[in-house]
């Protein structure tokens, strides 16, 4: 196949198709586990610092909030998936916590603007070389986890030509071996971990998911380890009623951490809107560059509390939740 | 300027316009931000059977208040179908979205968008911008596609300090010889001045109209880059008291996107 052009882009995971397997066949003996642990638990024995790290849901939607904390307080750091990420790649990025990042959508919180501080960081660790970037898209990374979940090494799309995202990209552009048209190739990625939270798990690790997949069915099924939140676990009976559920089956899973509103501050579709107010305090504390609010926030909501359930304490606990599954609900009937 | 009486802000002015452009009945991408305000309006007016999608899965939901994210409840809240990110780009990459509607922050005379980075060395920006997002694949791939944005000539550039996202590229043929589908491309600009197309030939950007109290003089003065005028340009309607009403009490009744445009009201 004729390499046309090519991105000149690193590529940040290098796990092969074979390197792969060879984890899913280990992965494949642990299936029938019983896979309930806490948090801390999960992390030790399946997050490693600098792991190619992978999280589910998207931008301010069903994010694994309780996972993320936590691993900020641990302070490890990663080399990260970053399509469709808003809040939590901010998170990673205002403490220094990753190292290289595949960029579909960073730096933003949508409706809620840029945050200052975050961007100022980020323009002088680039500068430094202190961070590493490779340029891509949702839509690309979201394939290049669909390419590694089929078991393959690269996936044909008809994005990315002509532009510089291509450029500072690690994509190649070829002519189809058989048409002879340009096409783009995108790499598979093959991920160290993937944290997704979910509505309902059994012990096993099979996961229903209410709203939108973004590729969560996908980031599941591309990397090696998974640790699955959740609001709540549910008994296989419940799973074995209606398979056609079953966003995520058992057998990818290696950890099952009950969170209830794990997702907080973010959206969790069905059961509670985002808290707007305190996306806003957070949008707010960024608004400062220099950086001095943001480390009060940090104090005050990760650092500064021993675990989530004191953070959604410091939030306004249940009350607020409540008012949350409210807004959730309030166009529902 | 565009609203010296304060009666509405730039963007109820600009949703407004951008509304009533939305095609009912067709397939439309709307990114995050003025987009899905235009659209949520759109749908409570000219065009309720728009069918609406989501790239993080979100397939023809109900009109119902402002998402406020790709992503949230309200983009699968009675929708027809929950999908995922590969299923969404994947109707974009078959040709099922006839439209495609997006930001940026700057464009260039072919409609090519950058929302990558201000400056011109890409390890060592000006300003970092989100990236892409799903915009690459929006305007790569959807047959239409509109974008919205705020102008001026910081914004309208000749050169884009970087193509996040192709418009026509160089020019006439330009996308096709990329790779990229043929007969795609940038159709309409949306901005708080004017409306814009690009012309068939020249592939272009051409002043299309301009919205209520701007004059074509003002339009050239805040553009970078020459732009075609043609011998008429007709003036868009004024947000009517309905669109302003649905915007406000029914569509973002919380301000989260109508608040931006507050602080520029008579800009």
């Amino acid at each position: 196949m004729e390499v046309v052009e090519q991105g000149m882009g690193q590529l940040f995971s290098r796990t092969t198709p074979d390197d792969f397997r060879k984890a899913m066949l280990e992965k494949a003996d642990t299936m029938n586990n019983d896979k309930r642990m806490d948090l801390k638990e999960a992390i030790k024995r399946f997050v490693k610092n600098g792991d190619y790290l992978s999280i589910g849901g998207c931008s301010i939607v069903r994010l694994p909030m309780a996972f993320i904390h936590e691993v900020i307080r641990q302070g490890l750091r990663f080399r990260m998936a970053a399509g469709t990420r808003t809040f939590d790649i901010d998170l990673f990025l205002d403490n220094d916590r990753v190292l290289e990042i595949d960029i579909g959508y960073i730096l933003g919180l949508e409706m809620l603007g840029i945050p200052q501080a975050t961007r100022n960081r980020v323009r002088d660790r680039l500068k430094k070389g202190d961070l590493k970037f490779c340029e891509w898209s949702n839509g690309t990374m979201a394939w290049r986890h669909k390419a590694a979940a089929m078991g393959v090494p690269f996936i044909p799309v008809r994005t990315l030509a002509g532009t510089d995202s291509f450029k500072f990209s690690g994509a190649k552009k070829v002519k189809c071996p058989f048409t002879g048209e340009l096409v783009v190739l995108v790499p598979a990625l093959y991920c160290d971990v993937s944290v997704i939270h979910v509505h309902r798990a059994d012990k096993y690790g099979n996961c229903q998911i209410d709203g939108m997949l973004n590729e969560d069915v996908e980031k599941a099924r591309s990397a090696k380890r998974v640790i699955i939140t959740t609001e709540k676990i549910i008994d296989t009976d419940e799973i074995r009623k209606d398979g056609s559920r079953t966003i995520i089956p058992q057998f990818y899973v290696d950890a099952v951490v009950e969170v209830p509103y794990g997702a907080f501050p973010t959206n969790m579709p069905n059961l509670y809107y985002l808290d707007l107010d305190h996306l806003q305090i957070y949008a707010d504390a960024a608004k400062d560059v220099s950086g001095k609010a943001l480390e009060n926030y940090y104090i005050e909501y990760i650092y500064g509390v021993k675990d989530f359930a004191e953070y959604l304490e410091k939030c306004g606990g249940k009350h607020r939740l409540n008012e949350l599954r409210g807004i959730e609900l309030m166009e529902r009937n | 300027m565009a609203s010296n009486d304060k009666k509405y802000n730039n963007i109820e002015l600009m949703a407004s316009v951008a509304s009533r452009y939305l095609e009912d009945g067709k397939v439309m991408f709307a990114g995050t931000g003025i987009p899905m305000l235009a659209a949520s309006l759109a749908q409570k007016t000219s065009a309720p059977n728009l069918v609406l999608v989501y790239e993080a899965g979100g397939i023809s939901p109900a009109a119902s208040m402002l998402p406020l994210s790709v992503a949230d409840s309200r983009t699968t809240y009675r929708a027809i179908c929950n999908a995922s990110m590969p299923e969404a780009m994947e109707m974009n990459q078959k040709g099922l979205v006839t439209y495609a509607f997006l930001g940026g922050a700057q464009i260039d005379p072919y409609g090519n968008l950058n929302s990558t980075i201000i400056g011109t060395d890409y390890y060592n920006p000006k300003v970092r911008l989100p990236g892409s997002g799903g915009a690459n694949e929006l305007g790569s791939l959807a047959w239409k596609t509109l974008i919205i944005m705020n102008h001026s000539r910081k914004r309208f550039v000749e050169k884009v300090d970087f193509i996040t996202t192709p418009g026509y590229l160089d020019g006439p043929g330009g996308r096709e010889r990329a790779g990229l589908p043929p007969g795609t491309g940038p159709h309409l600009v949306f901005t708080e001045l004017g409306l814009f197309d690009f012309d068939e030939k020249t592939k272009r950007m051409r002043l299309k109209s301009v919205l209520p109290g701007v004059t074509v003089e003002k339009v050239v003065s805040e553009t970078g880059f020459q732009l075609i005028i043609p011998e008429t340009v007709p003036v868009e309607d004024e947000p009517t008291k309905e669109e302003l009403r649905l915007l406000r009490e029914e569509v973002d009744p919380w301000r989260v996107v109508l608040r931006r445009g507050d602080n520029n009201a008579q800009e």
